[in-house]
C-alpha cells in the first residue's frame, strides 16, 4: 500500500559546500539517498517536497554542518494479503521469482495452482498448464502477497497465485 | 491350591448362602493388599466366581478318590468344559451332570431339572456334592449363550456342545483371545464403567487409621507375608480374630516400616504380637489422614516406547546408549539395539598360550577394558570365532548369531529388563545417536530424529512454548480454542484466549493438547525436533499440525511439525554450526578453499573453489577465512571488482551474482534466485564481467567530505595527500621506561597507555599502574637498560643508509618523489637546504643545540619564522624525520611517509582540517607542481618560494589547527619508538634531552596560541631563503 509519509533526515555538510548552493546540495543529496531506499519496512518511492530544511548547525570540532530536513515522501509498504502485479524474473523448479517493483516476491511450488506444472524441457523453462497459461521469465503475474519478511535493507516476500483471478495476466 | 482346600473347608459352612468362599480366591490375585479380606463384596465376586469355579472343579476331581464313577463323570465334565470331549461323552455328560445339581434352586433350575434324571447317584457323594456344585455347574455364561427356553430343550443343548467343539478346533491363540475377552478381568473396563470422583475415594477421619510400624529393614515383605499367614489362621470369624483391616509395605521407598490399617492401635499390637522382624512395641506412627493417599501412590514408571533411547546400567555396555526396539507388553522387559563392543576373540588369543587356564584372568572388569563401540562385522568374527558364528536369516535383514547374541544390521539386539536400563535423563548425544543412523557417514541421512525428539521431549516440552506463542487446543474439552500462551508451568500452559466467546479469558491446558498455530506467510524458525533445526523460513502451507515452510536460505520447501516451529523475528542468516555459518569461506587444505552452502546438524556442505560440492565435518575445516571486504580483483575487462559487486559469467552458463568472497582468482557469487547450493556459485575472475558495482549509485558528491568542486578549482589531485592519520597512537606505549624524578624515581616500567602529557606506566617493581608525566620518563632498552632517545633514536642507523647529501635529505627526497606534488617543492627546498642540512646532518648537534636561537643558520630564515612560532621547529624537524626514520631500514620512502603521518605537522593536516591538505590526500599519486598553490586558500602559498615553501607549508598548515598540536605533541614521544638499539644515536643524544624536555611540549602552546599568525609568518619566511 502506498502512503505519503513525513520523515526526517539529517544530512551533514562539509564546510566546502557552504555557500549559495547549500539548498541545492541538500535536495540532491536527499533525493539520491532516499528515493528507492528500502528501510526493511517500506520502500521510499519518491520524495515529494521538503517540508522544512532546518538551519544548519555547525558541529564542534569538525566544522561540518548538520541539517535536519523534514520531507514528505511516497512510500510503499507491502502488506500480507496485498495483491500486486509483478514480473517474473526467473522460474525454477522450486517456484517462481518475481519482482513487484522493488519488491522481490517468491511463489513457492505449493502456492502455484496444481494444474500449472513445471515444464523444464521448454526453452526457456516455464510453468504451464498446457493451455493459455504460461509462466516464464518476463511474464506479468498478478499475485497475492502471503508474507513479508523484513530484512536489514531489503524486503523479501512470498506470494501465491493459487487463488481466483491470480496468475499470468 | 492349598488355600483353595482351606477355603473349601470353611466354605462348606456357608455353602448355602452364596458362593462366598470366593473371597479367598480373590486373594490369589493380590500382593500388597494380601490380607485384605473381602467379606461380602458381591459385585466383585460375580466376576471372580467364574474363573474360581473352574479351578475348583479341578481341585474337586483330584480329591474325590472314593467315588470312581462319579469321578469319571466329573473328569469328563471338566474336560467337557475345556471343550475337548467328543460329542457322545458330552451328551452323556450333559445328561448326567445336572443330577447333582438338583437341590439348587433359583438361577440354576435348568441343572436341577436335568439332574432329576438320575438322582440316586447323588446320595452317594456327600463330599463330592459341594465340589460338583461348584465345579460341575453350568457356567452362567453358557446359559447366556442359549436362547430363552433352551434350558428345556435337549437338542439346543447339544447344539451348544457342538458349537463348543467347533470353537475347540479354532486355533489356540484365537481361542485364548476369546477366552480372555470373555473371562479376562478387565480392570480398566471395570473402572471405566463406574467413574467415582477421586476425592470421594479419599480417606476421611471416619475411615480406619493406618499405623506405621517399625520392622527390620529389608524384611518388610516377609513381615507382610507373616501377617497374611496369621490372618488365615485367625480369620474374622474365628475365636481370636485379627482385627486389622489391611497391611502393606512400601518397599524401597519406606524401608524399615510396614503399614497396618486398623480401627485401633491395640488391634495392630495384637496382630503383630510375637511376630519376628517387626517391632510393634516401638513407637508407632499414626499416618495422618491427609498423607494416606500418598502412601499408596504408585510412582508412575517411565513409559518406554520403541525408538526411544535408554542407557544400560551395568555390564559391558554400561552407560552405552541403546535404542528400544520393542517393549514387552508387561513393560518389564524390552528389546534394545546396541552398538556392540566386540573384540572378536582377538584379545583372548594373544594371551592364550601363556595363560594358565585355571588362573583367573586379570583385567576382566568389562566396564573398564572394553572394546570400542563398533558395528558388528561378520568378516572379523569369522577370523577367529567362526565356530561361534552362525547366520540366521531374519525378516528383511540378515542377522547373525554370535556367541549367543543376535546381531542384526551390525547392531546387537538384546533383551533386557527394565531395571537394568537407565530410562531417565538419557540425554543422547549426537555422536552417539549418529552411530545408530544406519549407513550414513555424516549422520544426516536416515537418522530418526523424530525418535530422538521423543526422548528429548521432556527437555523441550516446556520451553517449546514461550509466552506469546499463538496456540490452538486441538484435543480435549477445550478443543478448538485459539489463544496465545501467557505462561507455562511444567506441562501446563496457560493461554489467553483470543478468539471466540471466551476471548480474553485465561485457560490452562496441558502441553499435549496444544499445538502452535501459524498462518501462511509467518516467518518462522525451526527450533528442534527435526534435522531442519535453526532453519528460517516463511510458512507457505499449514495442514493440521504440519507446516510447510520455505527456507530463506535454500528456497526449498520444508515440512515440519508445528511444535518444532517458532515465530521468528530474526532476519539474519540461519544455520550455524559452531563457528560456521552459511556463506562463510573456509580453508579446507592449503590449496583449497570452500564456501559453506549448507549447515547441517553436524556436517557442512561446502562448494569448493573447483566447483565441487562436498560434505565435510567441521573438524575437517582447517580454518575459517575472515572475509576481506577490501579485497579487489579485476574482471575479464580489467575493471576492478570488489566484494558486493554484481558480476556475470562470460562463458558457460552466464550465471550472475553478487560477489560474496574473492579468493585469489576465484569468486564466490551469490544469487538468490538460484536454488541449488544456496545460491552460491564459484567462478574465475577472468570469466566475469561487471554488471554493476556495489551500491550502483555513486553519483553526487559526498557532502561529508571535501567539496570536489572546490578541489578541482585548484589543481585536482595536486595536493599531496598527507597520509592518513592513524589516530596518533603514541609510540611510547609498550616501551620500557624509567622514571626520572618524583616518588617513583628510578623505577622501571612499561607504558601501557598515554595521553598528551601523562603516561600510564606499569611498574615492574610494584606491578601497578601509575600515571606519570611523560616528561619525567626516559625510555630504556628493555634488554640492555640503555637509555633510548625518543625521536632521535633512529638517527644513527639512518645516517649510513641515507642518501648522500644528508640523512635528512636522503629521507625526504624520495618522499617528495613519491608524493609527486611535493617533489619540486621539496626538491627545491632540499636543494636550497642541503648544505645547511647537510651541515646539520653531519654536525647537527650544534644546530640543534641552537634550536632556540637558530637564527644564524640559513634555515633560520625559515626557522626563525617558525621560531616565532616558538619551538615548533623541532617538532617539525621531528616530523620531517619521522618518515625518514621509518624508512631508514625500509625500502619504500612512501611508506616512510605514511609512517610520517605521525609527524605533527602532517597530522595536523590529515585531520582534514586544512582543506588543502586533505584534498591532497586523495590525489596523492598525481604529479603536479602546483600542488601547493591549490590548497592554499589564503593564497599565501601562491608565491612559491621553493625552499621555504617546502618546509613552510607544513607548519603553516598545522598552525591554524590548534588541535593538531595536541596531536603533534605526542609525536615526539613516538619518536623514540623506532629507535631501539640504534647504535649511533649518540650525536643526537646530546640535544635530545634539551629538545625533549621542554620544547616539544612547550612548543605547541605558542603555536596554538597564535595559529592565525602562522600565515603571515610564512610570508616572512618566504623571502628569507
Amino acid at each position: 500500500m502506498f502512503f505519503l509519509k513525513e520523515e526526517t533526515k539529517v544530512i551533514t555538510l562539509h564546510p566546502s559546500y557552504f555557500g549559495p548552493n547549500v539548498r541545492e546540495y541538500l535536495i540532491n543529496r536527499l533525493n539520491e539517498e532516499e528515493e528507492g531506499r528500502c528501510t526493511g519496512d517500506h520502500f521510499v518511492i519518491c520524495v515529494m517536497d521538503m517540508v522544512d530544511i532546518g538551519e544548519g548547525r555547525v558541529l564542534p570540532s569538525s566544522g561540518q554542518a548538520e541539517y535536519t530536513i523534514k520531507y514528505r515522501a511516497i512510500i510503499w509498504k507491502p502488506f500480507r494479503g496485498e495483491t500486486v502485479d509483478a514480473i517474473v524474473t526467473s522460474v525454477k523448479p522450486t517456484g517462481i521469482f518475481t519482482l513487484a517493483g522493488p519488491l522481490s516476491v517468491f511463489i513457492a511450488r505449493k502456492n502455484i495452482p496444481s494444474d500449472i506444472k513445471w515444464e523444464p524441457n521448454t526453452v526457456p523453462p516455464q510453468y504451464t498448464d498446457h493451455a493459455d497459461q504460461v509462466i516464464e521469465k518476463g511474464t506479468s503475474l498478478r499475485l497475492k502477497i502471503l508474507g513479508v519478511k523484513p530484512d536489514v535493507a531489503a524486503i523479501n516476500a512470498i506470494g501465491t497465485i493459487k487463488e481466483d483471478y491470480l496468475g499470468p495476466l | 491350591m492349598s488355600r483353595n482346600t482351606l477355603d473349601h473347608d470353611f466354605g462348606s459352612e456357608e455353602e448355602d448362602d452364596d458362593f462366598n468362599p470366593v473371597a479367598a480366591y480373590e486373594s490369589d490375585n493380590e500382593d500388597a493388599r494380601s490380607t485384605h479380606q473381602e467379606q461380602d463384596d458381591d459385585d466383585d465376586d460375580e466376576e471372580d466366581v467364574k474363573p474360581a469355579r473352574r479351578a475348583e472343579r479341578r481341585v474337586g476331581s483330584e480329591e474325590a478318590d472314593d467315588n470312581e464313577d462319579a469321578e469319571g463323570h466329573e473328569d469328563e465334565q471338566d474336560e467337557n468344559d475345556d471343550e475337548e470331549d467328543d460329542e457322545e461323552e458330552e451328551e452323556e455328560d450333559a445328561v448326567s451332570r445336572p443330577r447333582k445339581r438338583r437341590k439348587k434352586g433359583g438361577v440354576h433350575n435348568f441343572f436341577e431339572e436335568e439332574a432329576g434324571v438320575d438322582e440316586d447317584e447323588d446320595e452317594a457323594e456327600d463330599d463330592e456334592d459341594e465340589m460338583a456344585e461348584l465345579g460341575g455347574e453350568m457356567h452362567p455364561d453358557d446359559m447366556d449363550a442359549l436362547p430363552v427356553g433352551a434350558e428345556t430343550d435337549d437338542r439346543r443343548h447339544r447344539q451348544l456342545d457342538r458349537q463348543r467343539e467347533l470353537e475347540a478346533s479354532m486355533d489356540a491363540e484365537k481361542q485364548a483371545q476369546l477366552l480372555k475377552e470373555r473371562y479376562g478381568r478387565n480392570r480398566a473396563a471395570a473402572s471405566d464403567a463406574v467413574v467415582v470422583p477421586k476425592r470421594l475415594l479419599l480417606p476421611s477421619v471416619e475411615d480406619p487409621s493406618i499405623w506405621g510400624v517399625r520392622c527390620k529393614a529389608g524384611k518388610e515383605r516377609e513381615v507382610i507375608f507373616a501377617i497374611q499367614k496369621r490372618m488365615e489362621e485367625r480369620p474374622l470369624g474365628s475365636r481370636n480374630p485379627m482385627k486389622i483391616i489391611s497391611a502393606f509395605e512400601r518397599g524401597g521407598a519406606m524401608s524399615g516400616y510396614i503399614y497396618v490399617e486398623a480401627r485401633r492401635q491395640a488391634d495392630v499390637m495384637d496382630a503383630l504380637q510375637d511376630m519376628s522382624n517387626v517391632y510393634p512395641r516401638t513407637k508407632m506412627i499414626l499416618v495422618p489422614v491427609r498423607e494416606m493417599p500418598d502412601l499408596l501412590r504408585v510412582q508412575k514408571s517411565e513409559e518406554l516406547l520403541p525408538g526411544g533411547w535408554v542407557r544400560i546400567k551395568r555390564g559391558k555396555y554400561q552407560n552405552d546408549l541403546a535404542q528400544i526396539e520393542e517393549v514387552e507388553t508387561n513393560g518389564l522387559a524390552v528389546t534394545v539395539r546396541l552398538v556392540p563392543r566386540l573384540d572378536y576373540g582377538l584379545n583372548e588369543d594373544t594371551g592364550a598360550p601363556f595363560m594358565d587356564p585355571k588362573r583367573k584372568r586379570p583385567s576382566m572388569n568389562p566396564a573398564v577394558a572394553r572394546p570400542p563401540q563398533r558395528l558388528f562385522s561378520e568378516a572379523e568374527a569369522k577370523k577367529k570365532h567362526g565356530k561361534y558364528l552362525s547366520a540366521t536369516s531374519g525378516l528383511g535383514g540378515k542377522s547373525w548369531s554370535y556367541l549367543g547374541e543376535t546381531y542384526i544390521d551390525g547392531f546387537l539386539i538384546k533383551d533386557m529388563k527394565v531395571q537394568h536400563l537407565i530410562t531417565k535423563s538419557v540425554n543422547p548425544r549426537l555422536e552417539e545417536v549418529t552411530m545408530f543412523a544406519r549407513g550414513a557417514e555424516d549422520g544426516t541421512a536416515n537418522l530418526d530424529l523424530a525418535s530422538l525428539a521423543e526422548t528429548l521431549k521432556n527437555s523441550t516440552a516446556e520451553d517449546s512454548y514461550l509466552p506469546g506463542d499463538p496456540v490452538e487446543v486441538f484435543r480435549g474439552e477445550q478443543q478448538g480454542l485459539i489463544g496465545r500462551t501467557s505462561s507455562t508451568r511444567g506441562d501446563i500452559v496457560t493461554l489467553q484466549v483470543t478468539e471466540g466467546d471466551l476471548a480474553g479469558q485465561f485457560i490452562d491446558a496441558p502441553v499435549k493438547s496444544l499445538r502452535k498455530r501459524f498462518r501462511e506467510g509467518d516467518h518462522v524458525k525451526v527450533i528442534g525436533g527435526s534435522r531442519y533445526q535453526d532453519e528460517l523460513g516463511m510458512v507457505v502451507q499449514v495442514k493440521d499440525d504440519t507446516v510447510t515452510l520455505l527456507s530463506d536460505m535454500s528456497m526449498q520447501e520444508i515440512t515440519v511439525f508445528s511444535k518444532d516451529l517458532r515465530l521468528s523475528a530474526e532476519t539474519g542468516v540461519d544455520g550455524k554450526l559452531g563457528m560456521f555459518d552459511v556463506h562463510d569461506l573456509v580453508q579446507l587444505d592449503a590449496a583449497t578453499v570452500a564456501c559453506i552452502v549448507k549447515v547441517d546438524r553436524e556436517s557442512l556442505r561446502v562448494l569448493d573453489q573447483n566447483g565441487s560440492i562436498r560434505t565435510i565435518l567441521p573438524t575437517q575445516v582447517t580454518n575459517k577465512i575472515t572475509p576481506r571486504r577490501d579485497a579487489v580483483a579485476t574482471d575479464r575487462n580489467g575493471a576492478e571488482i570488489r566484494h558486493g559487486d554484481t558480476v556475470r559469467e562470460v562463458y558457460g552458463e552466464q550465471r550472475n551474482g553478487v560477489i560474496l568472497h574473492i579468493h585469489r582468482s576465484f569468486l564466490f557469487l551469490h544469487n538468490k534466485a538460484q536454488a541449488e547450493n544456496s545460491g552460491i556459485t564459484v567462478v574465475r575472475t577472468t570469466n566475469v564481467v561487471t554488471v554493476s558495482a556495489k551500491g550502483g549509485r555513486s553519483t553526487g558528491p559526498d557532502l561529508s567530505k571535501m567539496n570536489p568542486a572546490l578541489m578541482s578549482r585548484g589543481a585536482p589531485g595536486s595536493m599531496m595527500g598527507p597520509p592518513k592519520s592513524f589516530g596518533g597512537r603514541d609510540r611510547m606505549i609498550g616501551k620500557t621506561v624509567m622514571v626520572r624524578k618524583g616518588p617513583f624515581k628510578g623505577l622501571v616500567g612499561i607504558v601501557k597507555d598515554s595521553t598528551d602529557a601523562q603516561a600510564r606506566v606499569e611498574l615492574h617493581s610494584k606491578n601497578k599502574l601509575v600515571s606519570i608525566p611523560k616528561d619525567i620518563l626516559v625510555v630504556k632498552d628493555p634488554v640492555t637498560g640503555q637509555t633510548i632517545e625518543m625521536g632521535r633514536g633512529k638517527g644513527g642507523p639512518r645516517v649510513p643508509s641515507a642518501a648522500p647529501p644528508s640523512s635528512w635529505h636522503g629521507g625526504r627526497t624520495p618522499v617528495a618523489a613519491t608524493d609527486s606534488s611535493r617533489t619540486p617543492a621539496w626538491g627545491g627546498a632540499s636543494s636550497a637546504r642541503t648544505p645547511a642540512w647537510a651541515g646539520a646532518g653531519g654536525s647537527r648537534t650544534p644546530a640543534w643545540k641552537n634550536d632556540g636561537s637558530r637564527t644564524s643558520n640559513p634555515y633560520d630564515g625559515n626557522r626563525t619564522a617558525y621560531g616565532g612560532l616558538g619551538s615548533r621547529t623541532p617538532a617539525w624537524n621531528a616530523g620531517a624525520r619521522t618518515p625518514y626514520g621509518g624508512s631508514g631500514s625500509g625500502s619504500s620512502d612512501f611508506d616512510a611517509f605514511a609512517a610520517g603521518s605521525r609527524t605533527p605537522a602532517w597530522n595536523a593536516n590529515s585531520g582534514s582540517r586544512t582543506p588543502a591538505w586533505s584534498g591532497a590526500t586523495t590525489s596523492n599519486g598525481s604529479k603536479d607542481a602546483r600542488g601547493y598553490d591549490a590548497p592554499t586558500p589564503g593564497g599565501n602559498y601562491s608565491a612559491p618560494t621553493p625552499g621555504a615553501y617546502g618546509s613552510a607549508p607544513t607548519p603553516g598548515a598545522s598552525a591554524p589547527t590548534p588541535g593538531a598540536w595536541a596531536d603533534s605533541a605526542p609525536t615526539p614521544g613516538a619518536f623514540n619508538a623506532p629507535t631501539p638499539g640504534g647504535p649511533s644515536k649518540k650525536p643526537y643524544d646530546a640535544p635530545t634531552p634539551a629538545a625533549w624536555d621542554s620544547r616539544p611540549y612547550d612548543a605547541p602552546t605558542p603555536a596554538m596560541a597564535d595559529g592565525e599568525d602562522a600565515g603571515p609568518r610564512y610570508e616572512e619566511g618566504t623571502p628569507s631563503p
